[in-house]
């Protein structure tokens, strides 16, 4: 992997090369309401720096919360159908966390893996991701349990990792390099060094080997029922979290004129398990809550061989009960 | 232990209670919610100024009403919640006993609403300084301002429906975003859908909504949709008089008919 130094100050300079090459570029911002969010950006005064996690992850770039597949018109001549493939534009993000950049991997392997997915694939080609490291976490950060840490470079393009008055920069790929191309005079060759006294220091909860044994026999534990007790079964969870890829396909407009809709979708819905005949096979909260957890660290092993938690916390902070997934999972596998 | 867990013990030693909802700290210097079923292991309970969750929205659910009786620790928004409910005839099946803490730091256990009722008219609260704030700022605007505003904030709603499951009104077994033939409301995020649907719930709310502000706390892309049901709040109260969570008997504004009502429409 290619090292490279860039100066603190110098960043900004780096962004407006970014912003100028055209491509879309995403970036952390801070709200009103104070909280953090990605949001199209046009100039680095726009992008926070003093934050801990964003809101939701920026997973919305590959997998937006509506993404229109096709289009139809129906016309004298026939039926017009726009396919929107055509539209997906070059974008780089900003300012993402390594444990959002590890998602990016599991997303790849789940849209891509079997049945290739071709809106997925044609927006991750067109992704550019430049992670920046964790300085600092908060009691929701558990990256260090499920085998990141706040300097991962998997899944990212770009890694920053800020040391003193200088930005040590790890070229993880191509486009990573691509990226920095674009200013190439910025940036310093450096040598390779450990970035651990820059990084936040993050507890780990548990081990991960220990749980993916034990979470074989914890379908039937007592304590999903404790664990969910507080579940409100809304989709906030899912909605944050970087590795949550159910959808939902909708078809909306008329015979006439229409189009087919991926909607994100939550597991904790009441609706999500619901059949055509009007059997549900989850009836409560608990099995929901429980196919949640399960499948972030057994099915998608089983069926991925990746844990697709990243520890990122957001699940934690995002709930109105703050229903505490390291604690969920340490409890039923006990 | 604390005077509220000594009591709470008690109330679980003498079978008064089997299921007990309060609040335990957790990381983030957070109060969440807690279920104990235990005279031992009352010592996770807690009263902060933190515990700010409307915790009268779990006697909706099934895994809860098992439980039989239940103990519930209530902030003033909660027993405005029990209050209401108790008016829409939702908690009649619920054997329950209200436990909450006054300003002089005592234990109160109230076990009939009618007491609960005579707490609450006796410390009713005000709308907080910071929604007073908003809401007139709201109110000085333009129509055209207004939509905006609200337009942009539903932009960004992701439609997970947090504001309505953390709504102890909301409690109707099947809501209507979810019924789609006719489909009245959109599966997808967008603004006019997403607008669609907060005013819908706002409308299905107005003079019920008991302005706990769950909804605007919770809301995971912070958008202070509570204001929508505040305000109808107001307007119910200027012209109906009556106050939403204040008495167990009120009825309600826009379904209760009375023969002294000045309209004529009717008569």
């Amino acid at each position: 992997m290619e090292i490279k130094n860039i100066k603190l100050s110098q960043l900004p300079a780096f962004f407006d090369q970014l912003i100028k090459s055209g491509k879309v570029v995403i970036a952390p911002v801070m709200k009103k309401s104070g909280k953090v969010f990605f949001e199209r950006v046009q100039s680095y005064s726009q992008v926070a720096t003093d934050y801990i996690q964003t809101g939701f992850s920026a997973k919305s770039v590959v997998f937006p919360k509506v993404e229109v597949l096709f289009s139809f018109n129906k016309t004298d001549d026939g039926i017009d159908i726009k396919d929107s493939i055509t539209d997906i534009p070059e974008t780089i993000v900003w300012g993402l966390r390594p444990c959002d950049g590890s998602a990016f991997n599991y997303m790849t392997e789940f849209f891509l893996k079997e049945n290739p997915d071709v809106y997925y694939a044609a927006r991750k080609a067109k992704t550019t991701l430049i992670a920046i490291s964790c300085a600092k976490a908060d009691d929701a950060c558990f990256c260090t349990s499920v085998g990141l840490t706040p300097g991962s470079t998997e899944g990212s393009d770009l890694l920053l990792t800020t040391m003193g008055e200088d930005v040590y920069v790890e070229v993880i790929t191509e486009k990573g390099k691509a990226a920095i191309d674009l200013s190439a005079s910025l940036f310093s060759v450096n040598e390779e060094r450990s970035k651990e006294k820059y990084l936040a220091k993050i507890d780990t909860k548990f081990s991960l080997t220990e749980i993916k044994e034990r979470i074989k026999t914890a379908y039937d534990s007592a304590e999903w029922k404790n664990e969910s007790m507080g579940c409100f079964g809304c989709g906030a969870c899912a909605f944050s979290c970087p590795t949550c890829t159910c959808f939902d396909i909708q078809d909306e407009g008329t015979q006439n004129k229409g189009q087919r809709l991926r909607c994100w979708d939550a597991c904790g819905f009441g609706q999500f398990t619901k059949h055509a005949s009007g059997h549900n096979p989850k009836t409560n909260q608990t099995q929901r809550r429980r196919q949640r957890l399960m499948h972030k660290f057994q099915y998608s092993v089983e069926n991925l061989g990746i844990v697709s938690c990243v520890g990122c916390g957001r699940c934690i902070r995002v709930c109105p009960a703050h229903l505490n997934i390291f604690e969920n999972i340490l409890s039923v596998t006990q | 232990m604390t005077p509220l867990q000594n009591k709470v013990a008690e109330l679980f030693e003498n079978g008064t209670i089997s299921l007990m909802i309060g609040y335990k700290n957790a990381i983030n210097k957070l109060a969440v919610p807690c279920f104990i079923d235990h005279a031992t292991q009352v010592e996770q309970l807690i009263y902060t100024p933190e515990c700010k969750g409307n915790l009268s929205v779990y006697l909706h659910k099934a895994e809860i009403k098992q439980a039989k009786k239940i103990g519930i620790l209530a902030n003033i928004a909660t027993l405005r919640s029990l209050v209401q409910l108790t008016s829409e005839n939702q908690l009649s099946d619920i054997e329950k006993t209200v436990i909450t803490i006054n300003a002089q730091n005592e234990v109160l256990v109230f076990d009939n609403m009618e007491k609960v009722e005579e707490y609450v008219q006796a410390n009713f609260p005000e709308y907080t300084e910071e929604d007073k704030k908003l809401l007139e700022q709201l109110n000085s605007m333009t129509r055209a301002e207004r939509w905006q505003y609200w337009s942009e904030q539903f932009a960004a709603c992701v439609k997970c429906y947090a504001c309505r499951a953390v709504c102890p009104m909301c409690y109707c077994s099947s809501c209507t975003v979810e019924c789609n033939q006719p489909q009245w409301i959109k599966v997808s995020s967008e603004t006019t859908g997403n607008l669609e649907w907060h005013t819908m719930r706002a409308m299905h709310l107005a003079g019920r909504c008991i302005n706990c502000g769950e909804c605007g706390r919770i809301c995971p892309v912070g958008i202070p949709v509570h204001l929508l049901t505040a305000q109808m709040n107001l307007d119910i109260e200027k012209e109906f008089g009556s106050k939403t969570g204040f008495s167990c008997n009120s009825g309600y504004a826009l379904n209760t008919f009375k023969p002294e009502d000045k309209e004529q429409f009717i008569k």
